[in-house]
């Protein structure tokens, strides 16, 4: 550091506050224009656009009796998602309506959504996690598409880019399935062990888990080779891969490690590292949707931006308020919000002023 | 800077587990309604595995399946509750919400992978610490259990206490068999009768039975040699060495043993005299993962010298007592 310490992204552009609750995840609607941060305590920060400097605007609501487990924006264009350790999936309308979409007897560890990125308004996709159970429901979430089973706790889902598929990790391996089949003829992609989160390459090239042995497992989907990636201190709990599939960013060190998916990779070939705090596990990270950029949260609050080709690294906040926890940007990439295991929430207005 | 994620962090911060094992009708779920009704003034989260006969009366209740597996580290007795290292993640999550967590297993579960789960996961122990195996023992049928079913055998093995339930439906004469059986196969834990699960929630909840700093708190109590049954499959064995040992020697040699027997070697557990270290050395085992560290110096009064106890299958006295005696420093 200088004698002067530049004045952080955070201070200049951004706003937060702190809750007393562990935040377990964040997510922004489809339209870029709410942020939702949710809790250990069951309740839903909702921040539109206009507050998005001003964290005292932020409405609070409590959705669940509980944890709240997981947060997806919905398949609307407008209002999330979210899944308790109530048993429940409750939907948080544009407007702040809360209604109830299931009442299960597993808690709802898992959702997501997918919607077309031309028009949100058709065809999109609700599905969550409830035990060895994943359910697919249309976008109203009031009908039933179908419910895929699997043979141990499913431990992380994602759709691929065009939402033609769906895969869910669980126990020796995964399992990729088409949303929209007649016929359910799941892949099974196994590798022993428990795999504890799943990502699929933007172009269907490849599908990455994370594993308990704090070390990625991944299948190349033209042919199913495998592939290993290791190395980690600690469990990879993030990893995203940038919008063209160049890279796939992961947490689990103490720097930012990406691993190349062209020229052959990422077989046979180092991963990059980019910038982070020595000794400090990265925690979460995301990727930017519009340009190469990527953003890193640590274990002692630090959250850094990088630029996957320059190289160059810009501090959003210094430690502080406790390790990362959640971390998005939205769909325009115009903010960047993140949260901590010891309740402070963040938005950082990334646009141009 | 490195150090402000990276200390080590304090037991009292750390949410106390226990897990309550016995097989079927044992009056597990009794215990535990006993323990969750009493007046404590604290708040507990429970994690069943089976929906028995009889509800759980808790607001805060996780319906689990027992999902184990195995960790691809080398280890081939290396088994662990998936499931819990998630539930677990999740329920720290509430924060402040509960004092403790109790964990109930099905009758016929193995406690090894939910005691390896604490040694091997990094987020558990991060927020979390075993406390004790405690097992529910029906008087009753216990010794017919026994005699068939291996996993109860490994339920009494493992247990840091034993609730010996049921004893209204047998005779004094009976319990005393009963008692010296269970010795036999473990010799450390503590033992107490019980009626309706009736037993202070003192003897059940706040042990330490996984803590270092109380390691061997209480003296293993052993039969005599004669009286030993040599038909017992499992057993309890203890040794001590008076003279103070080489750490160095101590070590490779353990860690040879639990990478050779530590299949058969269920728990271990010592307190260790090491040649110019006035600080105790604590060490416990579960199968092959392992962990000790120096835990203060010598109580007033306290002999200086090495304590090991051994619990498992195939024991070999006499091949046990040489290896620790070479450990003695020249």
């Amino acid at each position: 550091m200088n004698e002067a310490a530049p004045v952080s992204l955070l201070e200049r552009r951004g706003a937060t506050r702190t809750l007393d609750a562990h935040v377990t995840g964040c997510a922004i609607s489809r339209d870029s224009q709410q942020v939702a941060f949710v809790t250990g305590k069951g309740d839903i920060i909702v921040a539109p656009r206009a507050d998005w400097g001003q964290a005292d605007a932020w409405q609070v609501t409590t959705v669940h009796d509980g944890a709240v487990l997981s947060v997806a924006a919905d398949a609307a264009p407008g209002g999330f998602l979210t899944g308790g350790d109530d048993n429940t999936l409750r939907r948080i309308a544009a407007d702040g309506t809360v209604s109830e979409l299931v009442r299960g007897r597993r808690w709802v560890e898992h959702v997501a959504t997918w919607a077309s990125p031309k028009d949100a308004t058709k065809g999109g996709v609700i599905a969550f996690v409830a035990g060895r159970q994943v359910e697919l429901r249309d976008a109203s979430g009031e009908t039933t598409l179908k419910t895929l089973d699997h043979p141990s706790t499913v431990s992380g889902i994602t759709f691929d880019a065009k939402g033609k598929r769906i895969a869910a990790s669980h126990y020796n391996g995964a399992t990729m399935w088409f949303v929209h089949a007649k016929v359910d003829t799941p892949r099974q992609l196994e590798w022993k062990g428990s795999h504890i989160g799943v990502v699929i390459h933007p172009e269907g090239e490849a599908l990455v888990t994370s594993m308990q042995e704090s070390e990625l497992h991944g299948w190349r989907l033209s042919d199913g080779h495998n592939m290993r990636m290791s190395g980690y201190p600690a469990k990879v709990a993030s990893m995203a891969f940038t919008r063209n599939g160049k890279w796939l960013v992961t947490s689990g060190a103490d720097v930012v490690v990406m691993w190349p998916f062209f020229g052959g990779g990422p077989m046979g070939k180092a991963p990059a590292e980019l910038g982070g705090v020595p000794g400090v596990i990265c925690t979460r990270v995301a990727t930017h949707p519009v340009h190469d950029i990527v953003a890193a949260g640590f274990a002692d609050g630090t959250v850094l931006l990088a630029d996957t080709t320059a190289q160059k690294i810009l501090p959003v906040c210094t430690a502080g308020g406790g390790p990362i926890s959640a971390l998005a940007f939205s769909d325009d990439g115009c903010a960047l919000a993140f949260g901590t295991e010891e309740g402070r929430i963040a938005i950082v207005d990334l646009s141009a002023r | 800077m490195s150090d402000a994620t990276q200390a080590s962090p304090d037991t009292d911060r750390l949410v106390p587990v226990t897990v309550l094992t016995g097989f079927l009708g044992a009056g597990k779920t009794t215990l535990l309604n006993h323990i969750l009704t009493a007046e404590h003034g604290r708040k507990y989260a429970v994690v069943v595995n089976e929906f028995g006969e009889l509800g759980v009366d808790n607001d805060l209740v996780v319906d689990a399946d027992e999902e184990v597996f195995e960790m691809n580290n080398g280890c081939i007795c290396c088994t662990v509750r998936g499931d819990l290292i998630r539930i677990l993640g999740n329920l720290m999550k509430r924060r402040g919400k509960f004092d403790g967590i109790i964990v109930e297993t099905t009758g016929l579960a193995d406690p090894a992978p939910v005691a390896q789960t604490f040694f091997v996961d990094e987020d558990v122990r991060g927020k979390t610490r075993l406390d004790a195996v405690v097992t529910v023992v029906d008087a009753y049928n216990v010794l017919q259990t026994l005699n068939e079913s291996p996993e109860a055998v490994n339920q009494i093995a493992f247990a840091d206490v034993i609730i010996l339930n049921k004893t209204d439906l047998v005779d004094e004469v009976a319990l005393a068999t009963i008692e010296s059986r269970i010795r036999a196969i473990n010799g450390v834990a503590r033992l107490h009768r019980a009626q309706r699960g009736d037993v202070p929630l003192s003897d059940v909840l706040d042990q330490g039975g996984f803590d270092l700093q109380r390691a061997l708190q209480q003296a293993p109590r052993f039969l005599e040699e004669s009286e030993h049954h040599h038909e017992e499959d499992v057993t309890s064995m203890s040794f001590v060495v008076e003279e103070p040992l080489d750490g160095a020697k101590f070590q490779a040699w353990i860690g040879a043993l639990l990478q050779e027997k530590g299949a058969d070697i269920l728990r271990a557990k010592g307190i260790l005299n090491y040649a110019g270290e006035s600080q105790r050395f604590a060490f416990q085992a579960v199968h092959m993962m392992a962990d000790g560290g120096f835990i203060g110096p010598w109580k007033k009064g306290e002999k200086p010298e090495s304590r090991l106890v051994f619990i498992g299958r195939n024991l070999n006295r006499p091949q046990l007592r040489r290896g620790f005696e070479s450990c003695r420093a020249k």
